[in-house]
């Protein structure tokens, strides 16, 4: 029931993150793309550079924020996820990075508050 | 785009050119240095980025690699913060890369985007013509010992934004000038030969050493004022050349230890290590190899208080500088050479008590402990010191008496004299000073009238002295000989030189 009720809330933050990226000029290539290693939420594309977003829908802050949640490993993970994308697509050379946008619902599951971190995993 | 900007890294005292190289795009962002970087280079890549940010340009998020060549040599320190910030702008076309090529850049960077300053900057200034390049980027703080060296432009710059703007065009600033005249007033010093009262044989003594050149050994018990006559030697040296002066300075800017803003170093340097130095710290070394204490005091004094209680191998290892006047560290890594010419004063206490030789208070110590504590020394040390002096308890007349004796000043007028003799002496052989004279060349500069050559067999006979300390007793006579003005060496020279032979005489022990 739990499982259930969090792969909402994911669902309705990606929606949100959708919407707010496109207002920020990024074209949306692809959604809930699997690879081998998980999940990308969002692929999108903004001048010329391929970007994998990462997607943090949290209700309550007890946790702290969103982003906080990303951790060493999932890091890899992303990475890994990125990077079997672009092999897939044949553009391993070619300019790509990662973002990460946390979302905030208020118990309505409406969008309280949302923000982008640009580049937020870097190699090394 | 690769940006391509020049810098350089010294090793031992030499300067070597590196080329920063930087390429972006390409992968995921982040910052890759390659080509032999040290942790201080690699950790550079969190304040570049900082400073960068902080300086009010945007950081690319692409992947950039740099590349510091050759690559394969070690790269270490901090000054390479400013050269790789200013590739990486250039990569992004921040910066116009037309002029780019005359200019070699140094210089830390804190993360508000502000230089600060940086090891060897004077080595570098001096290798630059080498380099073929002309225009020298570095920190404020290092600007006045590099803008010494003659026929390059040197431009002191406090942040990275000023760099930048300057290569742009934007701010214009005229090179550093600070001419070595200005630098080379006459030496203050606090102390003067005149504070220490009495001891009148000890003061000539170290006329003698400092007109020569020759090492020195102070032998006296507790108070008697060795570390105080050993202090006020630099003031009696003659002043430092300004080839001298780079020699040393050089050594300091590789250290560290050359003080912002002053240019060059003109007084002498005197380095009084404690006892408990290991030999790392006093001739130089570690896995990336630092300039030790007989570098450092390299033109000047190194004093050695307390000389039995230094560990023998420290002691040991001094003895190849002593001769060559050059230390050579080699390391797996590396071999090194760092230049440590220096005038060796050592001061000592006749036994373990300390009051063998005073004439009031009673020594209570064996024959057997004086002779392990007088052979901590070993002979071969002991050889490379010509004049032994020994500083006797001060006299109750001494101590009240109000006159006070020779200034500083006038025994150093008389030094200078004998150093400008031994100059016009020794002007086509790679001779400085009367301590340097090997055998062969003993013969030919040091010539005995007949009464002379008389006291010296007769000193040879009763006295028992070495051929060792033949040797320096004719090189001292030199000196004493130049500081009277005379040619020949006459018997009253000869007779001095062997008063400063006192530990071959065989007083104690």
């Amino acid at each position: 029931m739990q499982g259930r009720e969090n792969k909402k809330i994911g669902r309705i933050g990606e929606e949100i993150a959708a919407g707010f990226l496109k207002q920020r000029g990024y074209k949306i290539i692809g959604v809930n793309i699997r690879t081998p290693f998980g999940e990308i939420d969002i692929v999108a594309k903004k001048n010329d550079v391929t970007i994998f977003v990462e997607v943090k829908t949290r209700t309550s802050s007890s946790l702290g924020p969103p982003h906080l949640s990303i951790t060493w490993l999932k890091q890899k993970h992303l990475i890994k996820n990125a990077l079997c994308y672009m092999k897939r697509h044949g553009r391993v050379y070619s300019d790509w990075r990662i973002d990460v946008v946390s979302v905030k619902l208020n118990s309505q599951n409406e969008s309280e508050s949302i923000e982008l971190i640009e580049n937020a995993v870097e190699e090394n | 785009m690769i940006a391509k900007i020049f810098s350089s890294c010294v090793i031992g005292v030499e300067a070597h050119e590196v080329t920063v190289e930087t390429d972006t795009g390409g992968g995921l962002p982040g910052i890759n240095i390659v080509g032999l970087p040290d942790a201080a280079v690699k950790e550079s890549r969190d304040r570049i980025k900082s400073a960068i940010k902080n300086s009010d340009f945007s950081f690319p998020a692409r992947k950039i690699t740099i590349n510091l060549a050759p690559a394969d040599i070690k790269k270490e320190g901090s000054s390479f913060d400013l050269p790789i910030a200013l590739s990486i702008l250039a990569s992004e076309g921040a910066i116009d890369s037309s002029s780019l090529g005359d200019f070699v850049f140094c210089g830390e960077l804190s993360l508000d985007g502000k230089l600060k300053s940086i090891r060897g900057s004077l080595p570098i200034a001096m290798a630059l013509k080498s380099f073929g390049r002309k225009k020298f980027i570095l920190p404020r703080a290092n600007s006045k010992e590099a803008a010494v060296v003659d026929n390059i432009e040197v431009y002191p710059l406090d942040t990275l934004k000023d760099v930048v703007d300057f290569l742009n065009g934007r701010i214009k600033i005229a090179p550093q000038k600070y001419s070595v005249e200005i630098t080379r007033h006459h030496t203050k010093y606090k102390v003067d030969f005149n504070d220490v009262k009495g001891q009148e044989h000890v003061k000539r003594g170290l006329e003698v050493a400092a007109a020569g050149g020759h090492n020195v050994l102070l032998i006296g018990p507790p108070g008697s004022g060795k570390s105080m006559l050993a202090k006020r030697l630099p003031t009696i040296l003659s002043e430092m050349t300004l080839q001298e002066s780079l020699e040393t300075s050089k050594i300091q800017s590789v250290a560290g230890l050359l003080p912002s803003n002053k240019g060059l170093i003109v007084t002498r340097p005197f380095r009084s290590p404690h006892h408990t130095i290991s030999d790392a710290a006093l001739v130089g070394g570690g896995s990336n190899p630092i300039p030790g204490e007989i570098s450092l005091a390299h033109n000047g004094v190194l004093f050695l208080d307390e000389l039995p209680e230094f560990k023998r191998n420290v002691l040991e290892v001094m003895r190849q500088p002593l001769e060559e006047g050059v230390i050579t560290i080699s390391r797996v890594a590396n071999r090194l050479t760092y230049p440590s010419k220096f005038m060796l004063v050592a001061a000592m206490n006749p036994c373990p008590c300390g009051y063998f030789t005073d004439p009031k208070r009673g020594c209570h110590c064996s024959p057997f402990q004086i002779q392990t504590y007088l052979s901590k020394i070993s002979g071969p040390l002991l050889d490379r010191i010509d004049i032994h002096l020994e500083v006797p308890r001060l006299k109750l007349e001494n101590l009240t008496d109000k006159r006070r004796g020779e200034s500083s000043g006038e025994i150093r007028n008389r030094v200078d004299k004998a150093r400008d003799i031994q100059k016009a002496r020794y002007k086509d052989g790679n001779l400085y000073f009367n301590a340097h004279l090997e055998s062969k060349e003993l013969e030919r500069y040091c010539i005995l009238d007949k009464e002379s050559e008389e006291l010296l067999k007769l000193a040879i006979l009763e006295l028992g002295i070495s051929a060792r300390a033949y040797d320096k007793i004719l090189k001292v006579s030199r000196t004493i000989a130049d500081l009277d003005g005379k040619e020949v060496i006459e018997s009253h020279h000869i007779s001095e030189a062997i008063s400063y032979r006192s530990l071959d005489r065989n007083l104690w022990g």
